[in-house]
């Protein structure tokens, strides 16, 4: 079918507020983060906006009957070009369904639309001393329903783990225009094992089975205490190995994260006011809980840290913990600063290795941007292994994007090679998909098999995943 | 100007990533929700305007000005970008590419010289009787702006029937032994719409220990220019303002307004006369420009005499854009007002979340412009506070409006005002 008569057919459908349809408004959904959009944006035919399940319902019918592809999207903060419509189709930006529908105190849990902002949520949430706790560091871009449909994690995984763990159900509208629902109908429980596990099955599905219109979600009670150790290194080295005795001391920080020389620099100039001081490496701990236990947990941090680091601070003053977290946030964009022309490009950045091969992974990525002659500041959620590298190039200069293509395919086979991940918590999308094999072999066939379940006209989000 | 060429359009387009950041602080994105008018869809459509993959024209220019140019979001790129500034020049290339006519009699006729547009100002006054409508369809100015002039005119307060310029005289000297030489700027809206703040900035400063003078000759600062694609004209002017304060041995250049103070900037004098032969005249004015509220407190260190009778006020402060974003200027003007007896400041939830108002936004984009507007009037009611003080006069003007249309009980005041009551009695200059 043309772009011109699914344009036509949508507008008849749905009415010009919700469908976009000239050429200039569909080109700002050509993109996402990643580095393979901005090489190549891709314009999709039509954008819908729905204000409902039922809008999402009418999308999936009209694209299933005229076998359309249809690629869900949130804030277009994704990474890997899984919410760009990479092979034509319509998008459907799901950020303006964004209502909070229900917060259940009683029963420790919300609903909301798949268009909440994370850090709204929260702050809402805070109202009645609840938190979801998952933390990316997108947390004031990125939607709750790109959280689920990526299972994204961010800085305080090492305790609290990924959105998977808080999603107890679904409303998923399927790609012919059935309206299901992922752990019990009615149920607003917390604990269910009845049925086959559907929620889990969605939660990182990246949009390749449905669409996500609604989600229940468990939150936890919002700690009362927090505390942050700052620890810094004259070795890179010293920086695993003390979160190696921090776990070792009986301790479960809620966010261990490690800046490297570079990606100091680059918080520094992006905001100077934080003042980071100049190292081979910073280990920021986050402690949570109730304040004797935080104290606590922060004075054996210190003591265990305080063994290699050159200098440990710890605070507890909110305006500096704010600075040192968001500083730590915002490195993932911060890191173009390092270079006068450089960009940062998001490719090969989100690898996940065993705890025990951090240090190993760090030096031979340095080595590896040494021999492709790339700047690279690493960062990244070192309390579970999860290592974001962030080359920093010239992208006007093809002989660099030759060579940062060849310099983040090594980091892929580098973390499969390591007994890791090529992706830890950014998702695949279309960037990581060439590896899906050599990670699950034979596994791959079978999730064919389940989208073909879900999707027999493979009109989701094609080509994504695997 | 090349467009392609300007530094912002040269080295900043790529170190976009796209991180969404710039969306996530975006008023007019809050409000429309269309990719389109968020911040990084403004750099991504300035990249294809610049790689020619769409042409100059003026549906694209019709979703740049989906933008207040209120800097929040350079001010919060992880990146570092000027988005407001690649924004500014992609305008602007557009215009030079489709003329209109009606910006060209309003932003490079009227606009570039003060007895043009204090005269259209007079002959407002005068019409303001008959209704704004009338007159505006005698100049024909429903056919120069877009958006809905009937409402426009709501905005409009009362034209003041003489401006700043007709009432100080050039040379004002200090009222008690001279510290400091000043070039006081005298903004188009504080001269045309709100005369006594300039007058009691003229005031407060001369009795502060400051000769005051206010070049006759001097012109508007070209931030009007700068958002509706004028840059060229706004570099004119630029030029003329650096050679009439060149001049002069000036130790500052002060104004009370936060879009001047922003567009006469170091920063933004490196945007316009960077790359030209006058970019040392540039560095020279604007290194001796500062906005008022930082002089009195930085450089005056100003105090109040003690009066225990004062009658108390509470007071909210509004951040300009221009000031908080633009110049990271927010604890001085706060300091003034805590300095001043009687007064208790009441913080609202989100001090520098925009107006809506940024000089033509609240014209061209009448109805999101209000839609901004009302948030803040929200957050303005809850403080309780009797007074709203800003130091920009476009907020001023958007905000009292916001006063008449949420029926509330309040002024606006810029600082300066307040600071003139209280040292009616007697000044004293503690630096």
């Amino acid at each position: 079918m043309e772009g011109a008569s699914v344009r036509k057919d949508l507008l008849s459908l749905l009415g010009k507020e919700k469908v976009l349809t000239e050429e200039l408004d569909l080109m700002y959904y050509s993109y996402d983060s990643s580095f393979l959009t901005q090489l190549k944006p891709e314009t999709p035919w039509a954008v819908v906006l729905p204000a409902s399940t039922a809008d999402v319902q009418a999308v999936m019918k009209y694209a299933y009957d005229h076998q359309i592809n249809v690629v869900p999207r949130g804030a277009g903060t994704g990474e890997t070009g899984g919410s760009v419509a990479l092979n034509g189709g319509i998008v459907l930006d799901l950020s303006n369904f964004n209502e909070i529908v229900e917060i259940d105190q009683k029963n420790m849990q919300v609903i909301v639309r798949p268009g909440v902002i994370h850090a709204e949520l929260n702050k809402r949430l805070a109202e009645y001393n609840l938190f979801f706790p998952p933390d990316p560091g997108s947390s004031q871009m990125c939607t709750v329903g790109g959280m689920v449909a990526n299972n994204a994690s961010g800085l305080r995984a090492v305790k609290y783990g990924c959105t998977e763990q808080y999603v107890l159900g679904l409303e998923i509208v399927l790609p012919n225009g059935d309206l299901i629902y992922a752990g019990g109908i009615k149920a607003r429980t917390l604990k269910n094992v009845s049925g086959l596990n559907l929620t889990k099955l969605m939660v990182g599905s990246e949009g390749v089975l449905g669409v996500i219109t609604q989600i229940r979600l468990r939150c936890w009670p919002k700690p009362k205490a927090r505390g942050i150790v700052m620890a810094v290194f004259d070795s890179l080295d010293d920086a695993p190995a003390t979160v190696l005795e921090i776990y070792q001391a009986g301790i479960m920080p809620s966010g261990m994260e490690i800046l490297d020389s570079s990606a100091i620099s680059a918080v520094n100039m992006y905001k100077p006011e934080i003042n980071l001081p100049d190292a081979e490496a910073i280990l920021l701990f986050e402690v949570d809980g109730n304040p004797p236990s935080v104290d606590y947990e922060g004075n054996v941090i210190q003591e265990v840290a305080g063994r290699r680091a050159r200098t440990v601070e710890w605070s507890t003053e909110p305006k500096r913990m704010a600075q040192l977290w968001e500083g730590r946030s915002v490195t993932a964009t911060a890191a173009a600063r390092v270079r006068a022309d450089g960009t940062r490009v998001f490719a090969g950045e989100d690898i996940s290795v065993p705890l025990s091969k951090v240090a190993d992974t760090l030096r031979a990525i340095r080595k590896l941007a040494d021999k492709y002659g790339i700047k690279v500041v690493n960062y990244g959620h070192i309390g579970d292994g999860n290592v974001h590298t962030a080359p920093v190039i010239n992208t006007s200069i093809p002989e660099e994007v030759e060579q940062v293509k060849k310099l983040v395919h090594e980091i892929h086979l580098l973390a499969i090679e390591l007994n890791g991940s090529t992706t830890g918590e950014h998702g695949v999308g279309a960037v990581r998909r060439p590896y899906a094999e050599m990670e699950h072999g034979l596994a791959v066939e079978y999730m064919k098999k389940v989208k073909q379940a879900f999707d027999d006209k493979g009109i989701m989000n094609p080509n994504k995943l695997f | 100007m090349d467009f392609k060429n300007l530094p912002p359009v040269k080295e900043q387009i790529m170190k976009c990533v796209r991180c969404g950041k710039c969306r996530s602080v975006c008023p007019v994105f809050a409000e429309l929700r269309y990719e389109s008018a968020a911040p990084r869809g403004h750099v991504f459509m300035v990249q294809m305007l610049r790689d020619g993959v769409v042409k100059p024209s003026e549906e694209v220019s019709k979703r740049l000005t989906h933008c207040l140019m209120c800097e929040n979001c350079s001010a919060n790129c992880p990146s570092g970008i000027d988005i407001h500034e690649l924004n500014a020049a992609a305008r602007s290339y557009i215009e030079q590419k489709n003329p209109s006519i009606g910006k060209e009699l309003l932003f490079d006729t009227l606009w570039t010289k003060p007895s043009l547009l204090n005269l259209s100002t007079s002959l407002m006054w005068g019409a303001q009787k008959a209704g704004l409508q009338k007159l505006a369809r005698y100049t024909g100015l429903t056919k120069l702006l877009p958006g809905s002039l009937p409402q426009a005119e709501k905005i409009l307060e009362a034209v003041p029937l003489r401006n700043a310029r007709s009432m100080i005289p050039e040379i004002n000297p200090a009222r008690c032994e001279r510290e400091y030489k000043i070039g006081y700027f005298l903004g188009c809206a504080t001269d045309l719409l709100y005369p006594d703040i300039a007058l009691a900035a003229i005031e407060v400063l001369t009795n502060n220990g400051c000769e005051v003078i206010v070049p006759r000759h001097s012109k508007c600062c070209g931030l009007p220019h700068i958002a509706n694609g004028k840059l060229e004209t706004a570099q004119s002017l630029a030029i003329h303002n650096c050679q009439i304060y060149n001049a002069y041995d000036f130790d500052y250049i002060i104004t009370d307004c936060g879009s001047c103070s922003s567009a006469l900037s170091a920063k933004n004098m490196h945007f316009l006369l960077g790359q030209t032969e006058h970019a040392q005249a540039g560095e020279i004015f604007a290194a001796k420009v500062m906005d008022l509220s930082k002089f009195l407190i930085d450089v005056l260190d100003i105090s109040f005499p003690v009066n225990h009778n004062a009658k108390p006020i509470t007071v909210t402060y509004h951040d300009p854009c221009h000031l908080a974003n633009a110049q990271k200027i927010k604890d001085q003007p706060r300091e003034l007002l805590r300095r001043i007896p009687g007064v208790k400041l009441a913080e609202m939830s989100d001090t520098n979340y925009c107006c809506g108002g940024s000089g033509t936004y609240s014209i061209t984009h009448y109805q999101t412009s209000m839609k901004i507007l009302d948030k803040k009037m929200a957050m303005i009611k809850l403080t309780g506070a009797e007074t709203v003080a800003t130091c920009c006069p476009s907020c001023t003007m958007q905000l009292n409006y916001g006063i008449r249309k949420h029926n509330m009980k309040c002024s606006v005041v810029h600082p300066i005002q307040l600071a003139r009551e209280a040292s009616k009695k007697k000044a004293v200059h503690s630096a």
